[in-house]
């Protein structure tokens, strides 16, 4: 069980990530192809998190008592490094998210259908 | 064809990915940089927050960088739709009773806790773009309301350009007062109260202005437009 | 001190400056991208001489690195700093007169928001803060390839969109590996601590980002947006891509290769994909007989090509004749496509046929599209003649009959 534990999190996020290049490579409907951006995201940001996890700290905000614990010289706390990462991470994903969508719907404007095969007006 | 192509690359990218993470054992403790902050941190910055002394104080370029690219993400989303006829709000369901009379009631109760997160920044979990975001889901509670209404998006596109243009002029400040930009000019204060952290606090401000009204203009802009 | 960050920060503020000057006065909007690059080159020219002594590092925030970000101004940065400036200023110019789509405001100011986002991406020295640049460049590219709205302009967009934030998602990842390996995001300490680490998980992570920047670079495999963007897009926009845009996605690859891994079989590996990118980039340039700008767009893919397999030959003599041609080539195809944007405007048509004989009608235009295409050509005494032969002999100097053999092909495919 302990096992499970250490990989858990690795696991979980590889899985989101491949989920989601699975749905942008192989699905036709652009709304999906969309979700599909938004699972990559999901899975970065796990991984990130999950990569600053130090086994027994908690989160990094330093209130009274873990303040005088770090003054001793005992860190309980975890990275903050890659949650800060994800802050800015979370928010690219959201700007291009709502680009995205809005230039979707821009397409379904031009060419009545949501489906990439049918979407290839330019061609070779 | 494509789905198998599209398997095969998975399993590549999946195996690459189990070779390198079984090279970063979970749970590990990390060095140098990451102790620099947990131990320095609170002293140097004067914020309790560590997460939002990392994200403003340290590495506060790539902060800019991010309210930057979320500036270009609303500014996208405004020349996409740019031209389209705003649609009638008669062809949508009117909202139940509940929602209605909730809204009423739980917008400036949502306001208020959004600023309360993005002011507190640095002294509990959250800051300008968590109490921007909460922002400016009061601000989609108006619409789900009210599926008709319209939103000033001239003053919300004129708080969005503020709130950077404050940003960038702190660091331009810091500039010139310290010789480094973006650096810290005001006084740290005591950890654990509201005034202190130095800029912290004015650099939260700015963003979650600027975040709350960007949201609810990208919001604005895909609702109302057909 | 002060000047390396006002590169980035000067831009950056004429965008936001801009919603509250159209508050004021409309019409001067236009003028503000000009002036904000025309201050850029000037700051940038005199940054030169004292980077080419030795690299101006700046620290933002006042710690010490790699406690906190720090900018990076070398003469490779520096270089690309101006050169961004240059094509920006000139095509921002042109960009006075042949934008008239509205909403016009939110053009310039996208514009200023790429190029701050190409200035930052060559001179930082953080490998997180180079991915936030690198993003900026990104997302302002896909909004500006898709800006006239119409059916071609809004595809490619979309394609250029999806494929693009792949790309980010796999730097983003190498970047998670980086930092879990190491515990630091500065360039100049990862490069310090390379050695301590000895495992797949350090080639995994350069894959990913020779892949992931590669997207926007158009290496090989991952160029399938390139063509549709750069010719949808309008004229000015195409100009920037292709002149900037792409060259900031080959520092990149050059920057994490070079200064992190500097492992001598990813230099063979782009050795070789440079080779395959130019092929494809020529022969697929040389059968366009309909669209004249989707044919620039497949001779810059060929142009990326010949610069990554500069990059791979890991010689001085190599890197030097690289960034010589990503200088060449970003002035050539930039003049080249607000040529043919005006021609197009003129002939209203993009048949290559249909633009035959204006060279005529237009004498300044004929002229400034013969400079241009020799200088691709590679025409002496034109500077791609100059840039060419330095990668060419660069290539020989390596003494590897492998490389001598590539530079065959080489010569052979930038011939068509």
């Amino acid at each position: 069980m302990d096992a499970l534990n250490h990989v858990m999190y690795y696991v979980g996020a590889s899985a989101l990530l491949l989920v989601g290049f699975y749905m942008v490579l192989v699905k036709t409907n652009l709304i999906k192809i969309m979700l599909g951006i938004s699972f990559l995201d999901t899975g970065t940001h796990v991984l990130l998190v999950a990569i600053g996890y130090v086994r027994g700290r908690t989160a990094p905000i330093l209130s009274e008592s873990l303040r005088r614990s770090v003054e001793v010289g005992v860190a309980k706390v975890v990275d903050p490094v890659p949650q800060a990462l994800v802050l800015t991470a979370i928010v690219i994903g959201v700007g291009v998210l709502a680009l995205g969508l809005s230039i979707v719907v821009q397409v379904y404007r031009h060419y009545g259908t949501l489906d990439s095969r049918a979407v290839r007006g330019l061609k070779w | 064809m494509r789905r198998a192509a599209a398997l095969v690359l998975l399993a590549v990218l999946a195996t690459g990915l189990a070779c390198a993470l079984s090279a970063i054992p979970f749970g590990r403790d990390k060095i140098d940089v990451a102790n620099h902050y947990i131990r320095e941190g609170v002293e140097e910055t004067g914020a309790a927050n560590l997460v939002t002394s990392v994200v403003v104080n340290y590495r506060g370029l790539d902060t800019l960088g991010e309210v930057t690219v979320l500036f270009v993400g609303a500014l996208g989303v405004g020349v996409m739709v740019y031209g389209r006829p705003a649609h009638g709000g008669g062809n949508r369901e009117k909202a139940s009773l509940i929602v209605t009379t909730g809204s009423r009631v739980l917008f400036p109760l949502i306001l208020l806790f959004g600023i309360y997160v993005f002011l507190h920044g640095h002294l509990t979990p959250g800051g300008g773009f968590q109490g921007g975001a909460v922002i400016a889901s009061a601000f989609l509670l108006l619409y789900l309301a009210r599926p008709g209404r319209t939103l000033s998006r001239a003053k919300l596109g004129t708080a969005e350009a503020a709130g950077g243009l404050v940003f960038v002029l702190v660091g331009v400040l810091g500039l010139f007062a310290t010789g480094y930009f973006l650096q810290d000019f005001l006084p740290k204060g005591r950890p654990g109260v509201l005034l202190s952290g130095g800029v912290i606090p004015l650099i939260y401000v700015a963003i979650g202005v600027k975040v709350g009204s960007e949201l609810a203009r990208i919001i604005g802009d895909l609702i109302e437009t057909e | 001190m002060v000047a390396a960050p006002l590169l980035i920060a000067a831009p950056l503020a004429a965008a936001f400056a801009v919603p509250l000057l159209r508050l004021v006065a409309g019409r001067v909007v236009r003028f503000v991208p000009p002036l904000a690059l025309l201050a850029n080159l000037v700051l940038g020219c005199t940054l030169i001489p004292q980077a080419l002594r030795e690299p101006i590092v700046v620290s933002i925030g006042g710690w010490r690195p790699p406690f906190c970000i720090n900018l990076v101004a070398g003469p490779v940065g520096v270089l690309l700093a101006v050169l961004i400036a240059l094509v920006g200023f000139l095509v921002s110019v042109y960009a006075v007169a042949y934008i008239r789509k509205e909403p016009s405001d939110r053009y310039h100011m996208l514009f200023l928001l790429l190029l701050t986002g190409a200035t930052g991406t060559v001179l930082t020295g953080d490998i997180f803060n180079l991915f936030v640049f690198f993003e900026i460049l990104c997302i302002a590219s896909y909004v500006l390839t898709a800006y006239d709205r119409d059916r071609a302009g809004t595809e490619a967009g979309f394609k250029y969109l999806v494929q693009g934030t792949v790309g980010s998602t796999l730097i983003l990842i190498a970047i998670a590996l980086v930092y879990g390996l190491f515990g630091t995001l500065n360039m100049a300490d990862i490069a310090g601590r390379i050695s301590t680490v000895d495992s797949p998980a350090l080639f995994v992570a350069a894959a990913l980002f020779v892949a992931g920047f590669g997207v926007e670079a158009a290496i090989f495999p991952l160029n399938a947006w390139l063509p549709d963007a750069h010719s949808s897009a309008p004229s000015s926009i195409s100009a920037i891509l292709s002149g900037i845009a792409i060259k900031a996605g080959v520092y990149a690859i050059a920057r994490t290769t070079y200064t992190l891994f500097n492992a001598p079989g990813l230099f063979g590996l782009l050795a070789v994909v440079g080779v395959l990118t130019l092929v494809v980039g020529e022969v697929s340039a040389y059968r366009q007989r309909e669209d004249v700008k989707r044919m620039l767009a497949y001779s810059s893919i060929g142009h990326i090509g010949l610069i990554v397999f500069a990059f791979g030959l890991a010689t001085s003599a190599g890197l030097f004749g690289a960034f010589f041609q990503v200088v060449s080539h970003a002035l050539a195809k930039a003049l080249l496509f607000l040529a043919v944007g005006y021609m197009i405007v003129k002939a209203g048509s993009k048949r290559l046929s249909s633009l035959a004989g204006l060279g005529r009608d237009m004498p300044v235009m004929g002229v400034a599209f013969a400079v241009a295409v020799f200088s691709l050509i590679g025409l002496p005494p034109f500077a791609g003649f100059m840039s060419k032969l330095s990668i060419v002999y660069a290539a020989v100097a390596t003494e590897r009959g492998v490389m001598i053999a590539l530079v065959a092909i080489v010569l052979a495919a930038t011939v068509v």
